[in-house]
């Protein structure tokens, strides 16, 4: 019987396949619908008509509004959690660890569920703190993102740089301000990355959380259960070149890294 | 991190390739066995497996069982009653659908179905492009016809009206209007649509997250006043619940607004659950769904009400209607999916469906099956320990002295013998006075896109709407994070550029 042998360009084949029908072939399409009206001719009408309403711009705003807070609680919570799990000698910070990687087992529709009725319980009308509850809920989804690369990051810390550090005369703050916190920029940089981004068209939450108000996410499936492909469309690519310029940003600091003392995640 | 998150931008356009490949799939020409594709709303027909305590006991004359029982599925039912009457088998792929654009959409992009359950301007927008197949002659004549043969006259009347009769046979029907908790709101508030803005309540009362259904609310606002006159005629109350002018639509955008504000949500699907916990007092409903929430909250011991407002009742009806592409001429098909609505049209399997979903059939019976009729009696004929009761008329859907008799406290009757409030027969099959003034809302035609971009405008933060206040903590912050940053990045530069470090220099790269 013949062996049945596969060079490693035919290993790329199934995933090949993959990224040509569901994501270039639909950016394709993507591409086509936002730049045609109606009737399938050629028109800038839809990108002039996002940059021109102020409502539309409202959207963008608010929906950076909503995910910069939101990272940044994430970030604020997560600094210190992952700090302590990655540099203490604690015996059972892998059980920690499982703690906090742990809701991202539980479907998030039933985790938001869970969280209305806590958070009803200690606001009374939930309906009152609308941009409030959006960012707890958006925190709440988002955390272990945040976590597991700044884990990861601070894990591979080397003791040696610190204790250096601190023989030349740094005291705790400036070696921190000086070590720790330059060598986990890779980390943080991954995080905000994995949080900001998917914060911004996360629009399940705030139908959950009773926010009326549309993010990006309400915005583009607003338009296309109005049959309106173009629009639509249109704000999808809108999307996808803020995060294409978010993560041109992002990637100067992690090629320094991953040049230096290799990559992070 | 990024193929993720790009995957949810074009998940849509995924979906459209998706579709168009699947849609390929069925369509065999086997004589023996006939796939039936079937589209209809979510949790709308019975599923079976019913507990024995629910057990209807009404005569069944149909399968001469003394009550009716979902033991199997409905559609299970249905593959074996065809297949004993007909004597060839027929495979039914069930699939469901959210929304009326929900199903539009999927249309228009490529799936294929040969029966379908959209509620009237959808009808009428398919029935427009000339993509629904006529009802053949003999299933409006037929002597087997149950569909004919016990849809109710006040249904029947609707869809010659509308001309829909040819074309559609009516599944379910109702009234939007308001299901509230009578201990926590009054009388007088819960009757108009303007407690969507009553300030007393705010942040209490919920509406759904629909355009149209908001659009109306909207409307029985802006034209409130003209609506509440008594000398009112249907065509002028028609046209005024159906105004879709330039003026009207900018006037409703701002009520849409300031409903924003003072409701608790625009909520999708969490009114029913909000209602019976009593996180809200009030939500703008579809009757159907209201009694599903009154029934619920009976067993928590609340008892709620349905309200319909003076101004503004949406009367909404759900019909089958076959579609061109799906049967495309074939006679099995064709035969297959009047047989279905036929099935689901028997007086038993409306009760069935009636009884599981919460909302109205279109069957009311003749004077040789009263069925339904006797459904409602077992349902709700439970007067004996009531203090008073009150005899209920539904003749304008059974047919003439059709009269329930019932516990008074379940019905709010005014002075003027009129009903608009009660609790779930109200809710199901509202009484002649709120039909009269309930309106049938049409299609948006050309208007559809302006009413979408006014929905948006409501639902976006407008940048005009930012307080200056707003605008200025939002620049100071972006420059001081900007300065910051600058701050960071040229320290060196900027305050220890001519000295030297602890015995060392610094060495620039």
């Amino acid at each position: 019987m013949k062996k049945i042998r596969f060079n490693r360009s035919q290993l790329c084949i199934p995933y090949a396949v993959f990224l040509v029908l569901f994501v270039i072939a639909p950016l394709f399409v993507i591409v086509y619908y936002a730049f045609t009206n109606g009737e399938g001719n050629f028109t800038f009408a839809n990108f002039v008509g996002f940059f021109s309403s102020t409502n539309t711009l409202g959207t963008l705003l608010y929906s950076f509004l909503l995910s910069i807070v939101t990272t940044l609680v994430c970030l604020i919570i997560a600094y210190p959690t992952a700090y302590i799990l990655a540099r203490s000698n604690f015996k059972k910070k892998y059980v920690l660890l499982l703690l906090f990687i742990l809701p991202m087992w539980i479907n998030f529709t039933l985790r938001i569920t869970a969280l209305k009725e806590i958070l009803s319980v200690i606001e009374g009308n939930l309906a009152a703190y609308p941009f409030f509850n959006s960012v707890i809920g958006m925190t709440f989804d988002f955390l272990p993102f945040m976590i597991l690369p700044l884990y990861t990051s601070l894990l591979k810390l080397d003791n040696s740089l610190l204790e250096a550090a601190a023989d030349l005369g740094g005291n705790k703050f400036t070696v921190f301000l000086r070590i720790t916190l330059p060598l986990s920029i890779p980390g943080i940089v991954s995080g905000v990355t994995m949080v900001l981004l998917p914060s911004m068209t996360n629009y399940v939450v705030l139908d959950m959380l009773y926010n009326s108000t549309y993010i990006m996410g309400s915005l583009i499936g607003s338009y296309f259960s109005a049959y309106d492909w173009n629009n639509g469309s249109m704000i999808s690519l809108v999307l996808l070149i803020i995060i294409f310029l978010v993560t041109l940003v992002t990637n100067r600091f992690s090629d320094k890294d991953t040049n230096s003392r290799g990559a992070v995640l | 991190m990024i193929k993720f998150k790009r995957f949810s931008a074009i998940a849509a356009a995924c979906c459209l390739l998706g579709g168009s490949v699947i849609a390929f799939g069925g369509c065999g020409g086997v004589k023996e066995r006939v796939t039936l594709r079937v589209c209809n709303w979510e949790e709308y027909i019975d599923l079976g497996d019913w507990g024995e305590e629910e057990r209807i006991d009404v005569a069944n004359p149909f399968t001469q069982e003394e009550s009716i029982f979902g033991e199997n599925a409905m559609i299970a039912d249905f593959e074996q009653w065809f297949a004993e009457n007909y004597g060839y088998n027929v495979k039914v792929e069930y699939s469901t659908f959210g929304t009326n654009e929900d199903l539009y959409n999927r249309l228009s992009l490529g799936d294929v179905y040969d029966l379908v359950c959209p509620s009237d301007y959808m009808m009428m927008k398919l029935l427009a492009e000339d993509a629904v197949e006529k009802y053949s002659e003999n299933f409006f004549n037929g002597e087997n016809n149950y569909y004919s043969q016990y849809v109710s006259p006040y249904i029947d009347g609707v869809f010659s009206q509308y001309e829909w009769d040819e074309y559609a046979a009516c599944y379910m029907w109702g009234t939007t209007g308001l299901v509230y908790n009578p201990e926590k709101i009054n009388t007088e508030d819960i009757s108009t649509v303007k407690v969507l803005l009553n300030e007393n309540y705010k942040r209490q009362v919920t509406i759904k997250d629909n355009v149209r259904d908001s659009y109306f609310a909207a409307l029985g606002i802006v034209n409130g006043n003209e609506l509440i006159k008594p000398d009112l005629t249907a065509e002028t109350r028609s046209l005024l619940l159906n105004d879709i002018s330039e003026s009207t639509i900018a006037n409703a955008e701002d009520v849409l607004k300031q409903i924003k504000e003072n409701v608790y949500s625009f909520e999708t699907d969490s009114g029913k659950a909000d209602m019976v916990t009593g996180k809200v007092i009030a939500n703008y409903q579809w009757s159907g769904d209201a009694v599903h929430i009154m029934d619920e909250a009976d067993g928590d011991e609340t008892e709620l009400w349905y309200s319909v407002p003076q101004e503004c009742s949406n009367l909404w009806f759900d019909g089958w209607i076959m579609l061109k592409k799906g049967i495309n001429g074939n006679e099995q098909k064709r035969e297959a999916a009047e047989a279905f609505v036929n099935f689901l049209s028997r007086p038993d399997n409306a009760v069935r469906n009636m009884y599981y979903i919460g909302y109205s059939s279109s069957i009311a019976g003749d004077e040789n099956c009263s069925t339904v009729f006797d459904f409602l009696e077992y349902n709700y004929g439970d007067y004996e320990e009531a203090e008073q009761t009150f005899e209920y008329d539904v003749s304008y859907f059974f047919g003439e002295n059709s009269v329930i008799t019932v516990d008074a406290d379940c019905l709010d009757v005014e002075d003027s013998g009129e009903i608009n409030r009660g609790r779930q027969l109200f809710a199901q099959y509202p009484p002649a006075n709120v039909t009269a003034r309930s309106v049938v809302m049409l299609d948006f035609g050309d208007k559809l896109g302006q009413i979408n971009q006014m929905w948006i405008n409501v639902r976006c933060l407008d940048l005009k709407d930012v307080s200056p206040l707003a605008y200025i903590l939002g620049a100071v912050a972006v420059v001081l994070v900007v300065s910051a940053c600058l701050l960071c990045k040229f320290r060196y530069k900027l305050f220890i550029k001519n000295k030297t470090g602890k015995g060392y220099e610094r060495v620039e790269k």
